[in-house]
């Protein structure tokens, strides 16, 4: 196996690792402030690519079109979310913890029916930009542009996170909420409202990552399922409620396969759960430290 | 301390019911006959998962790994070798309870929403392992074509001998929660702390609770394979296990009946429901969120709460038996 | 408590008026002429009160229960093909059959085999169906077929391909009017040992067709051409998103030629990904069904070109009257031109009337026996139902992907016909897999 080859897959599943983390990130975000695991959040990334769908094709599917979509869908998404959360979430903060599993289990069988009602039950597709599309090849080896380009955006999604949590006010309040919500409030701050903004802002990550596969697969109704389980192991490997985690774990998942594939092609698909597997046994409360 | 375990009014109900279902297959349809045992199997599950869900608080998040793996066993033993069925039939809860013993031994050290994510893991490897060992388990496709018993391929053969399991099963299930074992179990859930401080081991009691539970489960999934005798790699998916959830809380969690009810709800609904929408699902998650809001305790509980309310004034005695089943 | 009660109520009254206003199936294809009915459409029950037994009396419609998907991406196929069964109704139900009219119920197995399972139950036990049809899973067909072996009612598969269905798991109760993986096996087998390439990549989705396609093509290449050699496999599973890493360690190995076993849905995916990553350009291709309307048209302009294909319908090729008619009328009433599935459908809607008429009863024991050996005329031409393992034989065209001005999407160009009995394993052959 030539060195380019095993350069190429690395990056290849770095890229996949970038969605999975832009996703993991807004799950486990949610996790640690509202402590509420979102079953639904796999149907948010699958309404985030429909509507990234919808956007391109109402801009005749060109260039302009996606970047359009890339920066309206997770919009949209949030949009939803809010509606979702003031609506119905933010009144069941009190009950049992059950109850909210639960509720985020009926939202997802909702969403996942509503978009098989608004889109219906074929495939669809979003053609890449121009500048996207095709394969580069880089020092002898192959790769994917649009790699290159989710190679670019998950760190600055990553960066962007990290600002958010330490630099602005909202970030350091919904840390504090993560720890003591009830100190929080005590302090006079509107915890609702910081449910609310952290619940939008990672459904709203779902959103986007949903927009930037859309290009690479077809959008179809069940990428909900694939996605909400792989994000729920990363998350437990990363350690609940941590953004850095979130990029471990993501890291681990995508190259794990990619390495697999090079190895063991038929079993590749078992790789990052072998992963998995090991760090729950080392590390069962995950590798970084949860929030609670 | 002859404390009756149960009212005499319930024992006189489930003793008609029982009648009654055992005249059935003679004159119904055999869809419905169908219909019945699919249901005796599924509230089988639900009630399963109540021991650990609902008596012993324990989030029990992929509890349809255990199903799967019992209906997985039969049908990779009675396919693959030439072990008689019984064999077959035996294994299935066994295996069932081994996994819920390596699972649960991993996931028992974390307690409520951990335990519960984490067990959807550990779960979900197991299913991929089905999932995506083509050559062995036949991958997608499942396993079909198992081989039975001629008096057991009959819709009615098949009704009876799920019925008679499955009223076995809920006898068992019952005289566990109504036992020492089971009145421990409810104190964990209700104060882990207090119960280790008298020196209960809480771990040790939840990871039992957990195997009886797992087994019952693939009795469940036994009864799965031998009605179908089809398996398939849904069987194991954390859709199911979240399923099972909505069915427990739909019928009562808190009661032992409930789970049972919740079931038959949901079966009954699903066959009928899909006759006419496509968008059974949706239906599902819209009842599922109303429930939540409206009628957190559930269809049996609701029922329970109505006959306490029309006693006269609560006797101390009453409200501990009501508590308890 | 009274407030519980009527939120009891509410959540009922709830359902039942979702129930009626969701009850419209997801396409909804302008009403035929015929009298036909769909089950999601009404809101009473389809009771047969005649008994299903050898009645003389032909004043009851003949009642086709249809196990399809209609969710999902495959639900594309789904839809096709019932579209294509009803336009075949509106044209035999104007004369009808046995004095009366074909009538069908659907169900929607969301492309699970377990469900699928259950809905035949239903249709045949409840609905009482005379025949059985469907499906797209090549898992759910054989579960199927193993119920209506037992109940002895006959099934005839329309789009599900595994070569198991009529061939080692076949017996009397179920048909096949679809090419199945054999048959195309040994037709893209034949197409690749006439190129020079040796060393061969296997890849496709993990399941029972993916597998049915693939081992048939390499068996028979291997046969035709002893000296191929097989690199490697690799398998994703059914509906895997992103095939990205897959199909960049296929690139690194630098194989000659790629087969790829994939299923309708999946298939789209293979030529986006192969497209985009710049691998149709580098590597041939060949794919059953990648000259499949159904898979080009959503990809459009982004298609690959240049790879091969096998398929058993295309809607512009042969040009001959019976295909144009076919096409036409399929193009008025649903307004896009009909894919494999509606081909399908179509055909057997005509082969369940032309059997019924020869049976002259709605008994189905003589329907099985008019069905074998039975011979139709299709919009491709005449075909044959093979009495020995009920597998239909009919032309397969072979050809490679390329733009058409004519349309937004690609079709095949180069194309060749090939004779079904040509491709197809013998009689004895089949008949030996079954003893097996």
């Amino acid at each position: 196996m030539d060195p380019s080859a095993v350069i190429s897959l690395l990056l290849v599943g770095l890229a996949r690792a970038m969605i999975l983390f832009i996703v993991s990130a807004g799950l486990t975000f949610v996790l640690g402030v509202l402590r509420v695991p979102n079953v639904a959040h796999g149907s948010l990334y699958m309404i985030g690519a429909f509507v990234a769908f919808t956007i391109a094709t109402a801009f005749g599917q060109s260039s302009a079109g996606f970047w359009f979509a890339l920066i309206l869908a997770p919009l949209v998404v949030a949009a939803v979310a809010l509606i979702i959360e003031r609506g119905l979430l933010s009144h069941l903060y009190q009950r049992e913890h059950l109850m909210l599993i639960l509720f985020t289990f009926g939202l997802m069988l909702i969403l996942n029916d509503l978009v098989k009602l608004i889109w219906g039950a074929e495939y669809r597709s979003v053609t890449p930009p121009e500048i996207l599309d095709g394969a580069v090849t880089l020092f002898g080896f192959n790769i994917p542009r649009y790699s290159l380009f989710l190679l670019f955006v998950g760190p600055l999604v990553a960066v962007g996170l990290w600002f958010l949590s330490n630099k602005t006010r909202l970030g350091k309040i919904a840390r504090a909420a993560s720890v003591d919500r009830e100190m929080v409030g005590v302090l006079g701050i509107n915890v609702s409202w910081v449910f609310a903004a952290a619940f939008v802002i990672g459904c709203a990550l779902a959103g986007l990552g949903g927009a930037l596969v859309a290009p690479t697969t077809s959008i179809s109704l069940g990428m909900d399922l694939t996605i909400i389980i792989e994000s729920f192991l990363i998350v437990i490997i990363g350690g609940l409620g941590n953004t850095w985690g979130a990029l471990i774990g993501s890291i681990l998942f995508g190259v794990s396969q990619s390495l697999g594939l090079l190895f063991f092609p038929q079993f590749a698909i078992a790789f990052p759960y072998a992963v998995v597997v090991i760090v729950l046994l080392l590390r069962p409360r995950g590798l970084l430290r949860s929030a609670w | 301390m002859v404390k009756a375990l149960v009212e005499p009014r319930w024992l006189v109900a489930t003793g008609v019911i029982l009648i009654g279902l055992l005249l059935i297959p003679f004159g119904a349809p055999l869809f419905y006959i169908y219909i019945l045992s699919v249901i005796f199997v599924t509230a089988l599950l639900a009630m399963s998962l109540n021991l650990v869900l609902g008596y012993g608080g324990i989030y029990q998040f992929h509890h349809a790994v255990f199903y799967g793996v019992g209906a997985y066993t039969v049908a990779l033993i009675l396919t693959r070798t030439s072990l008689p069925w019984w064999v077959a039939l035996l294994a299935g809860p066994f295996v069932a309870a081994a996994t819920g013993l390596i699972i649960g031994w991993f996931c028992v050290r974390l307690t409520k929403l951990y335990f519960g994510m984490l067990q959807i893991s550990l779960g979900s490897l197991v299913w991929i392992i089905v999932y995506r060992w083509y050559d062995v388990t036949g991958g997608d496709n499942g396993i079909h074509d198992i081989p039975m018993p001629e008096w057991l391929t009959t819709f009615q053969g098949a009704y009876y001998f799920i019925l008679a399991v499955v009223a076995v099963c809920v006898g068992l299930m019952f005289l566990l929660i109504k036992s020492p074992f089971g009145a421990t179990l409810q104190a964990i859930r209700d104060n882990p702390q207090r119960c280790e401080a008298i020196g209960i081991n809480v771990r040790h009691h939840k990871l039992i609770a957990i195997v009886i539970a797992a087994f019952f489960g693939g009795v469940a999934g036994v009864l799965f394979a031998t009605l179908e005798r089809s398996v398939f790699p849904g069987l194991l998916f954390w859709v199911l296990s979240l399923e099972i959830l909505v069915m427990c809380l739909l019928g009562g969690w808190f009661t032992f009946a409930g789970p049972l009810l919740g079931a038959a709800i949901v079966v009954a609904l699903r066959t009928v429901a899909s006759r006419y929408t496509d968008y059974w699902t949706m239906v599902l998650g819209i009842i599922l969120i109303l429930l939540i809001f409206f009628l957190p305790e559930g269809v049996m509980g609701f029922i329970q709460e109505r006959a306490a309310a029309k006693r006269t004034a609560p006797h101390p005695q009453r409200v501990e038996e009501r508590s308890g089943s | 408590m009274s407030r519980k009660i009527f939120v009891l109520f509410t959540l009922l009254a709830l359902t039942a008026a979702l129930l009626a206003c969701t009850g419209a199936p997801p396409t909804s294809a302008p009403p035929t002429s015929a009298p036909a009915t769909s089950a999601p459409a009404t809101s009473a029950p389809q009771a047969t009160t005649a008994p299903p037994a050898t009645t003389a009396s032909t004043t009851r419609p003949i009642k086709v229960g249809i196990v399809d998907t209609y969710s999902g991406p495959p639900a594309a196929f789904g839809n096709d093909a019932l579209n294509g069964f009803k336009l075949a109704l509106s044209e035999i139900n104007k004369d009808g059959v046995l004095g009366s009219n074909i009538e069908f119920v659907t169900r929607d197995d969301k492309y699970q085999p377990d469900t699928a399972l259950s809905m035949a139950k239903e249709l045949i036990l409840e609905e009482k169906v005379d025949v059985l049809v469907g499906t797209v899973n090549s898992a759910a067909a054989l579960a199927i077929s193993s119920f209506a072996k037992e109940q002895k009612v006959p099934y005839i598969v329309w789009i599900a391909k595994s070569e198991a269905i009529t061939g080692a798991k076949g017996h009397r109760y179920v048909f096949s009017t679809s090419e199945n993986s054999a048959m195309a096996g040994k037709a893209g087998a034949e197409a690749l040992a006439q190129k020079p390439y040796t060393k061969y990549w296997i890849a496709g989705e993990d399941y029972e067709y993916g597998h049915a396609i693939a081992d048939a093509a390499w068996n028979n290449l291997k046969a035709l051409k002893p000296d191929v050699t097989k690199a490697g496999e690799t398998w994703w599973k059914t509906g895997e998103p992103d095939l990205t890493p897959y199909l960049t360690a296929i690139m690194a190995a630098k194989p000659d030629a790629i087969i790829f076993a994939t299923g309708g849905a999946g298939m789209t995916n293979v030529l986006k990904t192969a497209k985009a990553m710049g691998l149709s350009d580098q590597i041939p291709i060949w794919i059953h069904t990648a000259i499949d309307t159904s898979v080009l048209k959503p990809l459009g302009a982004n298609a690959p070109e240049g790879v091969m294909g096998t398929m058993d319908y295309l809607f512009y090729y042969p040009e001959t009257p019976e295909n144009k008619a076919f096409v036409k009328a399929y193009q008025d009433a649903y307004g896009a031109p009909p894919g494999f599935p509606a081909f399908h459908a179509y055909n057997t809607a005509h082969f369940i009337a032309e059997a019924f008429k020869k049976a002259g009863a709605l008994d189905k024991e003589k329907f099985i026996d008019a069905m074998e050996g039975l011979k139709i005329d299709s919009p491709t031409g005449e075909i044959e139902m093979r009495a020995c393992d009920h597998q239909v034989v009919e032309p397969l065209f072979m050809g490679v992907t390329k733009k058409n001005p004519q349309f937004e999407f690609m079709t095949a160009s180069d194309i060749v016909s090939v004779a079904g009995k040509d491709v197809m394993p013998s009689c004895e052959e089949v008949l030996k897999k079954r003893s097996q």
